[in-house]
């Protein structure tokens, strides 16, 4: 679900980045008094950004302002999806069990969360973890953040994890596969002086 | 920086002279700094998947570009709609109608607004290329369905827990960068080389224990602390 939204923000970010590159871009080598092609739409240093003649160029038309309005509509409609979007927090309410016995038992998203970040902080070298599950209820993924205490070693921290909180998890909910995505910090501290 | 070094190709620095030797007249055998730079050996193979960058989502700079498509569209909308139901153009369409129209190319403002304008594309362009979250550096996949990234303040604290640790070692700075880590330290008492030499066992062991994908490069310089008056 993250994984959407990223490739929305990106795709559409570069658009506006590549929309606004070419119109700026686009003044600018028309008055520098680059030679430009004949299809460019402005022309010369004395050519202005929007003649009245462009403006009102359509503007018998019937077409032209239901046309208008509607675009206008459209990108609304589109912006308002999009910046709602980036408000949103994917999190996965229940995940799908299967009991073996071509039943299946839903468990709350919160629980499983709950379970797994309780016992992930409970291992050697985790002052704290938060868990919170993406994905779909069939095939969820984990997204750990994990507050390391003074002196952990990181990749034995990481070991644990994978080898004990995350595989109880998975093992426990009946899921083939639990993909994480960990990111580990530490906990703020002075340095021991040896003296 | 991945690629493997020889062990004498020139990385090997001469120890800097710092301001102390300059002022204080010590004796020329009276170290005041020794430094040296190593490249880690390569890593050795791993089967396992490839650890890549954590992609940012990019949520601030959609947010912000989402908010001004939607203000800058949803105004001229209503205006357009409220002059075909026969109210007069508000005042601020009338102007940019007219200063589009009168403004030339080479004024200015036109000048201006298109250089931001195209200095804003590109930044746009960069923000959705490039993966960002350069805070994180990508661990090392042990497990097929783990990624994993440390945090470089967190990756600087644990090296620094190691450096402090040597005997001689007063105080020390670590810069974690991505690809290399610059140990800076105070050391108070024994030989400065023997202090840097421990200290680049313990840090060579610390940044393997970090357990990071790409093993950074790390370079350590040992100094007498600043006499005072």
């Amino acid at each position: 679900m993250n994984g959407v939204l990223r490739t929305v923000n990106r795709v559409l970010l570069g658009l506006a980045g590549l929309v606004l590159l070419c119109v700026g871009g686009g003044v600018l080598a028309a008055a520098a008094g680059l030679s430009v092609p004949s299809w460019w739409p402005w022309y010369g240093k004395n050519d202005v950004l929007l003649s009245e003649a462009d403006r009102d160029r359509w503007r018998g038309e019937g077409w032209w302002w239901p046309t208008v309005i509607a675009v206008l509509a459209v990108l609304v409609v589109l912006a308002l999806w999009w910046l709602l979007a980036q408000f949103r927090r994917s999190r996965l309410s229940e995940v799908l069990v299967d009991s073996g016995d071509g039943e299946g038992a839903l468990l709350r998203g919160r629980a499983l969360e709950g379970v797994l970040a309780g016992e992930a902080g409970a291992l050697d070298g985790v002052a704290r973890a938060q868990v919170t599950l993406t994905g779909k209820r069939s095939t969820p993924a984990a997204r750990v953040r994990l507050l390391m205490e003074p002196h952990a070693a990181p990749d034995e921290a990481l070991g644990r994890l994978s080898d004990e909180a995350l595989a109880h998890a998975r093992d426990s909910a009946g899921l083939a596969r639990l993909p994480a995505e960990v990111r580990l910090k530490a906990v703020k501290h002075r340095a021991a002086r040896v003296s | 920086m991945t690629e493997p070094h020889g062990p004498d190709d020139g990385t090997r620095r001469p120890p800097d002279a710092g301001p102390v030797e300059n002022g204080g007249g010590v004796l020329a055998l009276d170290q005041s700094a020794s430094s040296a730079a190593y490249d880690p050996t390569p890593d050795k193979e791993r089967p396992e998947g490839h650890a890549g960058r954590f992609w940012s989502a990019r949520r601030i700079p959609a947010g912000i570009t989402a908010a001004v498509v939607l203000g800058a569209s949803g105004l001229l909308l209503y205006d357009v709609a409220a002059v075909r139901a026969g109210h007069p153009a508000m005042q601020w369409r009338r102007t940019l109608a007219d200063e589009l129209a009168t403004r030339r190319l080479d004024d200015v403002w036109v000048l201006t607004g298109a250089s931001v304008a195209a200095a804003l594309g590109l930044w746009l362009l960069l923000l959705a290329l490039t993966p960002g979250l350069r805070d994180l550096l990508p661990m090392r996949r042990e497990h097929t369905d783990v990624r994993a990234a440390l945090d470089r303040t967190a990756a600087a604290m644990v090296l620094r827990d190691r450096a402090v640790e040597v005997s001689g070692v007063q105080s020390v700075r670590v810069r974690m960068g991505r690809g290399k880590v610059g140990v800076r330290a105070v050391s108070h008492f024994r030989e400065l080389d023997d202090v840097r030499a421990d200290l680049d066992t313990v840090l060579s062991t610390g940044i393997r224990e970090l357990g990071l994908a790409r093993q950074p490069s790390l370079s350590v310089h040992v100094r007498r602390p600043a006499k005072k008056g």
